[in-house]
């Protein structure tokens, strides 16, 4: 095998490739825009809810008002919402939306609160399950009710000689010890490679199909087999061509992460003020190595599968399948209580999953690294063999 | 010099069993000479050109190609061919240019010696205007000059041509017609498979008649004619494969 001609494939290749706008879109443009798109536009559509629905004036109903004068008095004083008159078509209101919810109060309650009462009563808030406002609303309500409800056993307490703590004899609070990269580590560990790897995937998907049953297709699979360039040579090319592209499209979409992480820590941060946000870029390269082999992989079974398809259309509908065996193992990383085991680290992609989750959270199980890497790179071997396989047969090659 | 040796080739068909496309085809065709393989669709011309090109490996037998065994050594003989078919198309999203640049590259050419051979063909086959057009804006007339410029890049002693006019215009056809006749002036071994009677009246110098992937009659045109007591080549046809 000759690495010049390898070269002069992979240049000729990578020429064509990077004019092709459906490559430039899938493996260049989508990756860079994913994650602020996702992000960004995740964080600014919660911030304009969140405000909208606070313009917005909700309506409550009280149904009877007059047995309970001062939660009445209560509810028609608190902001950001708006106490309507009584009308029997309540419940209609609400499934229309034009009421967010109807609170009932049931006869004499006020009065048998304030005394010692041994009769249960209930006060009944009618809301739209599910429902944003009606939520917020219902919220405010079960506020009001509380505090008048606290406030009336602290009284009963008072006029029988017993503290207001008489019912709570201690205190719980709950105090976070994982440090901030721990816990970042563990959200990021279970989002980013799993994406990374989806990516890496669909990025080196076109490339794959356009070199192998593309060029079938166009012709051209003949005028390339009748020059020297051997049968291994034309296969090593095109194949370093689709690894580079899966990899770029990784290598982008890390990068594009990271850019975004750091440019919208602000945003984030004024949605959770507890998420700091300490992403390790040691972490981050170490995936990027781990994913490698995971690249690798890809890129022989793609153009493995589609070089048996004679049309694009044909290749398309091989490869779709390939989509699922490789979100299965990486949805199910992301499971709770799913640990890094020794028959774990053996299953592709699923392995990198796990081991991230590891690495981001600022831990280097070696052991489990090397195990991965040796493993992916055995399987990648065997794709890449399977590949020259395919090449040179010819019932592959002319199928018709 | 092409020597074909009992040239086979089975193909392997789940419906119908094996096929045999080419069946022990032997024939020579000399430097400076134009050897037409004539015959119906389906007769054996693509598989046993495509054998003698090594894109497909015999079943049994071989050929002897510009000196390389083309089972024995294929790459040698690939670099000494230049073959042109009507699969044989251009790579869309490269220039004009660069599809020649890449086939003379793969075929070992130093980059000096290559820019002195493509501006040469470019210039030979007045192809400088679209030079830097890609291949998939060019019409036809100008794309097969593209196929034939990157046949020619390496100048090889040997050109191998799979119904080259098929589907071409008539002025076409002429330019690929003359480069044949150009390619036979300057020593080159010709061969050429086609269906067309007047092509191999105008232009061979040995014809070989093949049907059922068997060669069944071979000569000159007038050897042929004295043969089959015919003066029309179509006439010659059908009695041949008739019998």
């Amino acid at each position: 095998m000759q690495p010049s001609n390898v070269a002069t494939v992979y240049k000729k290749e990578l020429l064509e490739t990077l004019r092709d706008r459906r490559t430039l879109i899938s493996s260049i443009l989508v990756p860079m825009l994913l994650f602020p798109v996702l992000i960004l536009g995740i964080s600014v559509l919660a911030t304009l809810i969140v405000s909208r629905a606070r313009k917005d004036n909700p309506t409550v109903m009280v149904l009877g008002s007059e047995n309970a004068p001062e939660l009445s008095r209560r509810l028609e004083k608190e902001k950001d919402m708006e106490v309507v008159p009584p009308a029997a078509d309540y419940a209609r209101r609400i499934d229309a939306k034009n009421l967010r919810a109807a609170v009932e109060f049931p006869a004499g309650v006020e009065q048998k609160a304030r005394t010692v009462n041994t009769e249960s009563q209930t006060v009944k808030i009618y809301w739209y399950e599910g429902e944003f406002r009606s939520e917020g609303v219902v919220r405010k309500i079960e506020r009001v009710i509380r505090e008048f409800n606290e406030e009336t056993v602290k009284a009963a307490l008072a006029s029988r000689g017993f503290g207001p703590d008489f019912l709570k004899p201690f205190d719980v609070e709950q105090k976070n010890v994982a440090s901030a990269e721990r816990v970042t580590g563990n959200i990021v560990g279970m989002m980013l490679p799993y994406m990374v790897i989806i990516l890496c995937l669909t990025g080196a998907m076109y490339p794959a199909i356009d070199l192998t049953a593309g060029e079938k297709e166009r012709g051209t699979i003949e005028t390339i087999l009748a020059s020297p360039v051997a049968r291994s040579e034309l296969v090593s090319g095109k194949f370093l061509l689709v690894l580079t592209v899966s990899l770029g499209t990784a290598a982008l979409s890390l990068a594009s992460f990271a850019i975004t992480i750091l440019g919208g820590a602000t945003l984030l941060a004024r949605i959770s003020s507890k998420l700091v946000l300490a992403v390790s870029v040691k972490a981050m390269v170490a995936v990027f190595l781990l994913i490698l082999p995971v690249a690798v992989l890809f890129a022989a079974a793609l153009m493995a599968i589609a070089l048996i398809a004679r049309s694009y259309r044909e290749a398309q509908t091989y490869l779709a399948p390939l989509m699922f065996v490789v979100i299965i193992p990486a949805v199910f990383s992301m499971m709770p209580g799913i640990e890094l085991t020794p028959k774990l680290a053996m299953i592709p992609i699923l392995n990198v999953s796990l081991v991230a989750k590891e690495l981001f959270a600022g831990l280097y199980p070696w052991n489990y690294i090397l195990l991965i890497f040796g493993s992916t790179a055995v399987y990648a071997g065997i794709a890449i063999y399977f590949a020259i396989r395919q090449f040179q047969r010819e019932e592959v090659l002319f199928r018709t | 010099m092409i020597e074909s040796r009992q040239l086979t080739k089975v193909f392997r068909d789940k419906k119908r069993g094996d096929i045999r496309a080419v069946d022990g085809v032997s024939f020579r065709a000399e430097p400076g000479k134009i050897y037409g393989l004539l015959g119906a669709n389906g007769a054996g011309k693509t598989t046993t050109l495509r054998m003698l090109a090594t894109i497909l490996k015999p079943s049994a037998g071989t050929a002897v190609v510009a000196g390389h065994d083309v089972v024995a050594a294929p790459e040698k003989v690939r670099k000494n061919v230049g073959f042109l078919s009507t699969a044989t198309a251009l790579y869309a999203r490269l220039t004009a240019r660069e599809m020649v640049e890449y086939f003379g590259r793969l075929n070992g050419l130093d980059e000096a010696t290559l820019k002195e051979r493509v501006d040469e063909i470019f210039r030979r086959l007045e192809m400088n205007e679209f030079r830097d057009g890609k291949c998939d804006k060019l019409s036809t007339g100008m794309k097969q000059k593209v196929s034939i410029a990157r046949t020619l890049v390496h100048d090889p002693p040997v050109m191998i041509f799979d119904e080259p006019t098929l589907g071409l215009d008539v002025m076409t056809a002429r330019t690929i017609v003359q480069f044949i006749k150009e390619c036979r002036t300057r020593g080159k071994t010709v061969i050429f498979s086609t269906h067309v009677m007047s092509e191999v009246e105008k232009l061979c110098d040995t014809i070989g008649i093949i049907h059922g992937g068997r060669l069944l009659a071979e000569g000159t045109l007038q050897s042929l004619q004295e043969r089959y007591s015919e003066k029309d080549m179509e006439e010659i046809f059908v009695k041949v494969v008739g019998a």
